[in-house]
């Protein structure tokens, strides 16, 4: 990074299926959180980002820059930036760029969607933004579908089973459990997941992430400081359509996003030990496992395996993952930087990191946190 | 929201363009597909295309695919838009369980499909009397009553007998014809294919879509050198009010045989488009020696001569 960037408040809405609040309502909700755990004044804030996928098609709304702009009295200047479920990693990419450029010193980085609004049709549908329009929606494919072709084609690779995959979920729901911001606070056990409904076989219903309400919003600053540091922040791409991709069983963007977040923080790899994965779908995270180096291709199960028997020290998905926490699209990236933070924090551990993809990994963001006081 | 009615039409088009059998990279079934398509499951695969190319696209299996296996593409109807704009879509259809690749490829069949009156027999007829060194008409094996009008292309049998050959593999590919006043069922028999191949010539099958269907997955549809004959006329009424004039002029049905007969031929001209993929050409049977020289001129056998 060119300069430091410290994360100074940060604020979540609870996820959740929100019929009573607007989308308005979820933004005033975070933004006011933030402002209160950062002790800053409103009219410190000189830039605003606000990622969202969604607003035009779940809500009606465009003009989200100006939105929660309008939510601060003084009106900074505001951009609203998108790259579907990855939406919150550039929202929080886009603020340290400005930050480093010094065209901003405090910036607010919100992530927000509404997307209980629109019908489950609508919304899955509009998911499918995400992937090629051309290429791949017209043969009827979902998202759950994607992952579905995915995930049948990791099993006959590496012969992972639909017993080992279930541990995924049960892992993420035993960590909502205790998490008071998560959508979906019961255990399940993998018989439950193997037990679920077939949505897109093999993948089950408690295989996928669900569809949330919520908010996230952050401040980072390089004029106010706090013991939390932004150590690298790295956006990268890939094709949008699988079709056009050599394999599907690893991500490119992801693999090159991690190898150029730990040369920009200079770490190594086995220094985190705080780690929020993008599991829009079980068998994502298993891949990311593997992308971010984690574990050798094929094995990433075995760190699921490892952390459900309590063997293994790394602290992954504490928030409940998208699965058990929710998934509120453009939120999830900046959660994610948010829970990271908080469990830095709350286990005096030095370093973390927060994965995020956008589309079958069509876009990535990582972010890495340094805890400066641990 | 648009309704997605270009990109749907964009999409097909670069669909069509890469109209090639492939291989199952991975598939998933849909419980729930997207409302457009109905509410039954859907299943979709990743298949790479024989040129290398990857697409997306329904497989169309009765039982469940598999990775690995061929597939090959045909268009169909998916849906219609709320605009009331039908949809069609290539579609991959799996292939039998058994590699098919590695079947034997058996010999040509010249099969001349088309509808009632629209002047098959006539045309295959003919052409095993011009070309009788290199080709021979296969016998139709049937259970109906024989007619004075039948001209030697039909073999008699029982409805029993019929059967029992059925299930004993010897007929490959049969056809139980809908009809109101009388139960036919035609069929051929691979010993008669079989026979004409080994005397180093190419069997001529009169088929309708069951037929057709039935040949193609016996023999493999390379094996089948294929043309749909039209009647003429612009428009499918100009179509079926000649195949009308044609039935009626020949003289051998009744009325109501003639009823039925149209009625099956309008299903028939659906089919040359519903099924593009089991017609290697399209013939319009204007006169008996254009269509004569036009099959000349596409069958290799009687090329040169």
């Amino acid at each position: 990074m060119e300069k430091n960037i410290y994360l100074v408040g940060s604020g979540l809405t609870p996820f959740g299926e929100w019929w009573g609040e607007s989308l308005r309502d979820l933004m005033e909700e975070a933004i006011a959180a933030a402002l209160k755990s950062s002790h800053l004044n409103a009219t410190e804030i000189d830039m605003v980002i606000v990622a969202n996928m969604l607003a035009e098609v779940t809500n009606n709304q465009s003009g989200l820059g100006a939105l929660a702009s309008s939510l601060l009295p003084h009106h900074p200047p505001a951009l609203r930036v998108e790259s579907a479920c990855g939406s919150g990693a550039l929202a929080l990419h886009t603020a340290c760029a400005f930050l480093e450029s010094k065209r901003a010193k405090t910036v607010l980085v919100l992530g927000v969607e509404k997307m209980t609004d629109a019908s489950v049709d609508a919304v899955s549908q509009a998911l499918m933004g995400a992937a090629d329009s051309e290429l791949d929606a017209p043969s009827g494919l979902t998202f759950p579908g994607i992952f579905g072709l995915i995930t049948r084609r990791y099993m006959h690779e590496f012969g992972l089973t639909r017993e080992q995959l279930s541990v995924v979920s049960a892992v993420h729901h035993r960590n909502a459990h205790e998490n008071p911001f998560a959508q979906f606070r019961q255990k399940l056990t993998p018989e439950d997941v193997t037990a679920s409904p077939l949505v897109s076989d093999p993948l089950r219903l408690f295989d996928c992430s669900p569809i949330s309400d919520g908010a996230a919003a952050c401040i980072l600053s390089t004029i106010h400081k706090s013991p939390l540091r932004i150590a690298a922040s790295q956006m990268t791409s890939d094709t949008l359509s699988i079709t056009e991709r050599p394999t599907i069983v690893s991500f490119k963007a992801t693999r090159e996003a991690m190898s150029r977040a730990l040369k920009e923080s200079d770490i190594d790899r086995s220094d985190i030990k705080v780690v929020e994965t993008h599991d829009c779908f079980s068998i994502a995270s298993v891949i990311n496992m593997e992308d971010l180096g984690f574990a050798k291709q094929g094995e990433g199960i075995r760190i699921y395996e490892d952390i459900y028997a309590g063997r293994t020290p790394l602290f992954l998905n504490n928030s409940g993952g998208l699965k058990a926490c929710g998934h509120p699209v453009a939120a999830t990236g900046i959660k994610q930087l948010i829970e990271v933070g908080k469990y830095l924090k709350d286990t005096s551990t030095q370093w973390g990191l927060a994965h995020n993809f956008g589309g079958a990994a069509a876009s990535c963001g990582i972010h890495i946190m340094e805890n400066t006081n641990a | 929201m648009n309704n997605g009615a270009p990109i749907i039409h964009r999409s097909l088009k670069r669909e069509r363009d890469r109209f090639l059998p492939g291989t199952v990279v991975s598939f998933t079934t849909l419980t729930h597909p997207p409302v457009r398509f109905g509410h039954r499951p859907r299943t979709i695969g990743l298949i790479e295309l024989n040129n290398g190319q990857r697409v997306l696209a329904p497989i169309l299996s009765e039982n469940k695919p598999f990775i690995g296996q061929q597939v090959r593409p045909r268009m169909r109807l998916s849906h219609a838009t709320a605009d009331g704009l039908r949809v069609y879509e290539v579609a991959y259809e799996a292939l039998a369980g058994k590699a098919v690749q590695l079947q034997k490829f058996p010999g040509y069949i010249l099969a001349l499909t088309g509808p009632s009156g629209v002047g098959k027999s006539t045309i295959s007829r003919t052409l095993a009397r011009v070309f009788s060194e290199y080709a021979e008409n296969v016998p139709i094996l049937t259970t109906r009553d024989p007619k004075k009008s039948d001209d030697g292309e039909y073999v008699y049998t029982t409805p029993k007998e019929f059967e029992l050959l059925r299930r004993a593999g010897v007929i490959v590919s049969s056809t139980n014809i809908p009809s109101s006043t009388e139960k036919r069922q035609y069929g051929y028999r691979s010993t008669d294919i079989e026979a004409i191949w080994n005397k180093g010539k190419l069997p001529i099958v009169v088929t309708e879509i069951r037929l057709l269907k039935g040949l193609a997955h016996h023999y493999g549809r390379q094996s089948i050198l294929s043309f749909g004959l039209l009647p003429p006329g612009k428009s499918k009424r100009a179509k079926l009010s000649a195949l009308l004039h044609r039935l009626r002029t020949r003289g051998r049905e009744t009325e109501a045989h003639i009823r039925d007969r149209m009625k099956n031929a309008e299903h028939d001209l659906a089919f040359f488009l519903e099924r593009k993929d089991l017609f290697d050409h399209m013939v319009v049977n204007e006169d008996l020696s254009s269509v004569i020289a036009s099959v000349k001129e596409k069958v290799p056998k009687f090329s040169g001569i």
